[in-house]
């Protein structure tokens, strides 16, 4: 404690900018580490809180996938004698004249055994309940949802309906809490028969919530009514829903968890950096400690105490930070979870949990020791009499390079084995580990030759101040090495992101072009992903009458069960697909693929789903619906965007016999060839729209809206992309900062013996651009090398999809007068200070 | 509680001093081939606030071997809404909903007999009638012109036991207090008895939800019995026509 007050406070006190430089690693790599993960679970924590809230006393809920099921199996159910109560729910949003609801379909005769619907100024459920069950406009609202739009017991709402345009009346409105807090209290009860009219759903329940006699054990009831309904049912408690919104959000979570490791990483180097500098400027007062006796121990202490410390009020400040981050993130991840799922999961509270802060200390405290492990080692190591005599000790000694240089080929030589057998997941990202380290080893080396490598071209541009800047350079590898290597982990990561993204997009716009043929779209929403609403064959079927319209697919998609994930399955008539649409092929033979599952022999899976999911081509998988178990197995892998978590294509026919659904999402429209696509579009709206929420798409809108949400998902690699250049911008400003100070006598001598104030500013800032260059050409390097993981790490872990390798030109040309610009400006604070100082004063130096 | 608190009262000899005597001589009395009314209903909720509505109530059979029908007259907004209710002699009844608004006509489960009837104070249950055997009767006290009586359901019901006050000169239900295993659930009074076709009819009933203090008043006007009735209107399908 004495050392820390006595020696190191001051230190820090002479050097606070250098202090807060050397700590905005660990700030940013915790605050993106809690801030992700705190919007991720503060959203997915909300979800589970609604279904909760939804669900009431439910203990066990069955469904059918999204498919739904027919009415009687609410029957059977309710004759279970475990059953004490049964309410048939459907559950779907939409967008009304009011703003966005998830409407909850429900009895009201029976569905207060199950929910509790607390109303404002009425003792009862609804004030009328006869006038709620007999008008089929009827709604309850949430207070919530009424005093922010100033609306009261008897208000309209419109909404489009598969029944056309409708406007409902508002005969009762929740009191705040309980049910009417479920998404955030955007939410209204409709009758369980009016709901089934207005989303299309025909005679068909989403599901059944059960609530069971006292005394019945929820593993015997649940194996009870899976057994009378059979496997086509899921019958579970209320608590396991939302899988595929985890699934999703999962997703986000192993991205973040990539970006924030990647941070801390870089921020460790940028740590080594300033405490090996550290360790050098203060080589006089470690000489002075040992001198007085101090020993070896308390020197390696109190470096690793310094850096604890300074781990921690990093970690602190990247807790604050990750919280305010976590606010912005839970509203955008919300908007693009309601994107895909309809409805606007609101987080209310976006709190870490204690788990996480442990967690995010545990990292920021951890790469603070690591970076700082060698420094203090070196400081423990330093001899008192040579520290006591002047002069700088900057350069690697020759032994150190060689050392690094063995380790470095030690582990590209692992590397390289790793990469025979990275079909095996921990070795192939062990690999990837073992790459990246090589580079961090080579780095030092790498600079140095670099360079010596620029030395006669700085020396072209401007002979005095160019050498000089080179030689700061080949002399004092240690000042700068840190840096680089930052830097360079930095661009590599902005160069594999930047790749990711383009050979997605890349990917993404083949299949596309491929997939989506058809002229025109029919579907019940604006956004096709949406699937509350559902249409009946006969709307298909009458658009196939239009003028100008060659064909008609009906395609009904619907996430069901298998393997136990909740996979999309996309019906629709093969053969018809087949004569318009060859899917990349990945596995299987095209010949006769369509023509087998046409037939119903088998069906064609997506290469996410595949590979996500660990299934082979051949594979028979079990595909259970409410009236028949199918086992068919997977006759072709194709290339396939439809869904993150993947897609089987099947027939429709057998997907009708085996779900006993009918009802179709979207149709597919071709138009015969001289269709007029503006006039065709027109008349079917004008035939249908009138009469059910109907839309009709252009290829061009859905391709727009495919980009759209893509571009929404890669908003998070843009995050990441920012994250890295400052990071890399952080690293440039640290290394010329701690540069100046530790040259302040040569640039002081420099100034003493006619050196030109321009002159001293030139030297910095070509030093800056050079260490800006040597970065640049080290990380695009390695950006080459992290891209190929990347894709990898894509293909096996976070899409599933073989997205193929690009090297992102393109972001190279934008990225290189960006960091050069940003070396240079960082070079102007430092360079300013090292010309405007006292100059006896920086004689005085060391 | 004995079935058809919605049922009129009879008056009889008084022979016996056993209680399922008692209550079949009082079935007995009221005993007719088909009913038919006008009901008109007024509730009183907890807030003073007053609604009222109108049905039609038909009947043929009696007695657990019975089927009725009622539907809504009024107001406009409810028009049409009917309830079609098959009882049997050895279990609880069926009951279907039909809303002509929305053009489906509902099961009413089971589980559902203890809701409140349409925000009324009689719940599905107290619409069903149900057999004398149906019951366990205890004769609790002989209170001068009237027995009171102690009714246990021996099938799944709301109640664990209801008490029954009938007058002995006519054998009518003069009171009906039900309750369930928290104690009082409702109080159902029978008043302004007429005689109709020789039958002792209560032209008012009364119920009192003591849990949210709130009261239903039923009157029966234009009350038939033995009127000629088709089984055929005791269907769903018309229930779906209307009355």
């Amino acid at each position: 404690m004495i050392l820390l007050r006595l020696i190191s406070w001051p230190y820090a006190r002479k050097h606070l900018l250098r202090v807060v430089l050397t700590m905005a690693g660990i700030v940013l790599g915790v605050a993106v580490f809690v801030g992700m993960h705190t919007a991720n679970q503060s959203v997915l924590a909300a979800f589970h809180q609604t279904i909760d809230r939804i669900a009431g006393s439910t203990q066990v809920q069955v469904s059918s996938g999204e498919a739904g099921f027919e009415e009687d199996v609410l029957e059977r159910v309710r004759a279970l004698p475990e059953v004490r109560a049964a309410a048939p729910v459907i559950e779907a949003a939409a967008n009304t004249g009011q703003g966005n609801l998830l409407i909850l379909g429900v009895d009201m005769l029976g569905d207060r055994s199950l929910r509790n619907y607390d109303m404002e100024d009425s003792d009862e459920a609804i004030d009328e309940p006869l006038v709620f069950l007999a008008q089929a406009d009827s709604l309850i609202i949430t207070k919530t949802f009424a005093d922010e739009r100033h609306i009261t017991t008897g208000a309209k709402i419109s909404m489009r309906t598969m029944q056309g345009d409708q406007v409902f009346t508002v005969r009762g409105i929740m009191k705040p809490g309980g049910l009417a807090t479920a998404f955030g209290g955007s939410l209204a009860i409709m009758d369980i028969y009016a709901a089934q009219k207005v989303f299309g759903r025909g005679f068909k329940f989403d599901r059944v919530d059960i609530a069971l006699e006292d005394g019945v054990s929820l593993d015997a009831a649940i194996a009870k009514i899976q057994a009378l309904l059979g496997p086509g049912f899921q019958v579970e408690p209320p608590s396991s829903r939302g899988q595929q919104f985890e699934a999703t959000s999962s997703i986000y979570a192993l991205a973040s968890n990539l970006t924030s490791v990647f941070a801390l990483f870089i921020g460790m180097f940028i740590i080594y950096n300033t405490f090996a500098i550290a360790v050098t400027e203060r080589r006089s007062e470690i000489g002075i400690l040992r001198a007085l006796g101090a020993t070896r121990g308390q020197i390696r202490t109190l470096f690793l105490t310094e850096s604890a410390i300074s781990g921690l009020a990093g970690t602190a400040l990247g807790v604050l930070f990750g919280i305010a981050l976590a606010k912005g993130m839970a509203g955008y991840i919300s908007g693009l979870l309601s994107d895909v799922y309809g409805v606007a999961q609101g987080a209310s509270e976006v709190t870490p949990e204690p788990w996480l802060l442990a967690a995010a200390s545990a990292m920021g405290l951890a790469t603070s020791l690591i970076a700082a492990v060698l420094p203090a080692r070196s400081a423990a190591g330093v001899d008192p009499v040579k520290a006591l005599q002047k002069g700088r000790l900057q350069s690697l000694s020759a032994g150190e390079n060689r050392t690094r240089r063995l380790w470095a080929l030690a582990c590209a030589m692992a590397s390289a084995v790793a990469f025979l057998f990275s079909n095996i997941g921990w070795i192939f990202y062990g690999g990837y580990l073992l790459a990246v380290l090589t580079a961090v080893l080579l780095a030092p080396a790498m600079s140095l030759w670099f360079a010596k490598a620029l030395r006669p071209v700085l020396a072209g541009l401007r002979p005095v101040e160019g050498t000089l800047a080179a030689d700061s350079l080949i002399q004092s590898p240690r000042r700068t090495s840190g840096t680089i290597t930052a830097l360079m982990l930095s661009l590599a990561l902005v160069i594999s992101l930047g790749g990711l993204a383009r050979a997605s997009y890349d990917s993404l716009t083949e299949w596309m072009q491929i997939a989506l043929s058809p002229d025109l779209f029919v579907t019940t929403a604006e956004s096709i992903t949406a699937r509350s609403f559902v249409f009946p064959e006969s709307v298909g079927e009458g658009i196939r009458k239009v003028e100008g319209v060659q064909q008609v697919q009906f395609v009904r998609t619907v996430r069901v069960p298998v393997k136990g994930v909740p996979i999309m399955i996309v019906a629709i008539d093969i053969a018809s697909l087949a004569n318009h649409v060859k899917l990349p092929l990945v596995e299987g033979d095209a010949a006769t693929m369509y023509d087998e599952a046409e037939a119903g022999r088998g069906v064609i899976a997506s290469e996410n789903f595949a590979r996500l999911h660990g299934v082979r081509f051949g594979e028979v998988l079990e595909l259970a619906g409410p009236a028949e178990t199918l086992h068919l197995p997977i006759i072709g892998i194709v290339r396939d965007f439809s869904d993150q978590q993947g897609s089987i294509l099947m027939d429709r026919e057998l997907y009708i016999r085996a779900w006993r659904d009918n009802a179709v999402n979207v149709f597919r429209v071709y138009l015969k060839p001289g269709a007029d696509e503006a006039r065709v579009r027109q008349t079917i709206l004008d035939t249908y729209g009138s009469q059910q929420r109907l839309f009709v798409l252009t290829n061009k809108d859905v391709r727009a809206f495919i980009i759209r949400i893509t571009d929404q998902w890669f908003g998070l690699t843009y995050v990441q992309i920012a994250v890295a250049v400052l990071v890399a911008i952080l690293g440039i400003v640290n290394a010329l900062t701690v540069s100046i100070t530790d040259r302040r006598r040569e640039l002081g001598v420099l100034q003493a013996v006619g050196g030109l104030r321009n002159q001293i500013r030139h030297t910095i800032w070509m030093e800056a651009v050079a260490i800006g260059v040597i970065g640049l050409g080290l990380g695009l390097a390695l950006g080459a090398v992290q891209l190929y993981y990347s894709v990898e790490v894509a293909r096996r872990d976070l899409i599933g999809i073989e997205i193929g390798y690009a090297f992102p030109f393109q972001m190279v040309l934008i990225l290189t007068p960006i960091i050069l610009s940003a070396a240079l400006v960082a070079a102007l604070g430092p360079a300013e200070s090292a010309v405007r100082g006292s100059l006896v004063e920086a004689l005085e130096y060391e | 509680m004995s079935r058809l608190l919605l049922a009129l009262a009879f008056v009889g000899s008084a022979f016996a001093q056993d209680p399922r005597q008692i209550i079949s001589e009082v079935q007995k009395r009221q005993q007719s081939a088909s009913q038919r009314y006008e009901g008109t209903l007024e509730v009183v909720g907890a807030g003073n606030k007053v609604a009222t509505k109108s049905w039609v109530f038909v009947r043929i059979g009696s007695f657990g071997d019975s089927k009725s029908r009622l539907q809504f007259t009024a107001p406009a907004d409810v028009k049409g809404v009917g309830m079609l209710i098959v009882n049997h002699p050895d279990r609880a009844s069926d009951q279907w909903m039909w809303r002509p608004n929305i053009g489906r006509d509902q099961r009413i489960a089971l589980q559902d007999r203890s809701t409140r009837f349409f925000g009324t104070d009689f719940s599905f249950e107290d619409l069903e009638e149900r057999d004398v055997d149906q019951y366990d009767f205890k004769l609790l006290a002989d209170e001068g012109a009237m027995w009171k009586i102690e009714s246990r359901p021996r099938k799944k019901s709301q109640y664990t036991y209801s008490y029954l006050w009938i007058k002995k000169d006519n054998y009518t239900f003069q009171k009906v207090e039900a309750y369930d295993a928290k104690g009082l659930v409702r109080v159902i009074e029978y008043k302004d008895f007429a005689q109709v076709k020789g039958i002792w009819t209560a032209r008012t009933t009364e119920v009192l939800d003591m849990r949210r203090n709130s009261r239903t008043t039923l009157k029966y006007d234009k009350l038939e019995y033995n009127l000629p009735l088709k089984d055929e209107l005791f269907t769903l399908q018309a229930l779906r026509l209307g009355l």
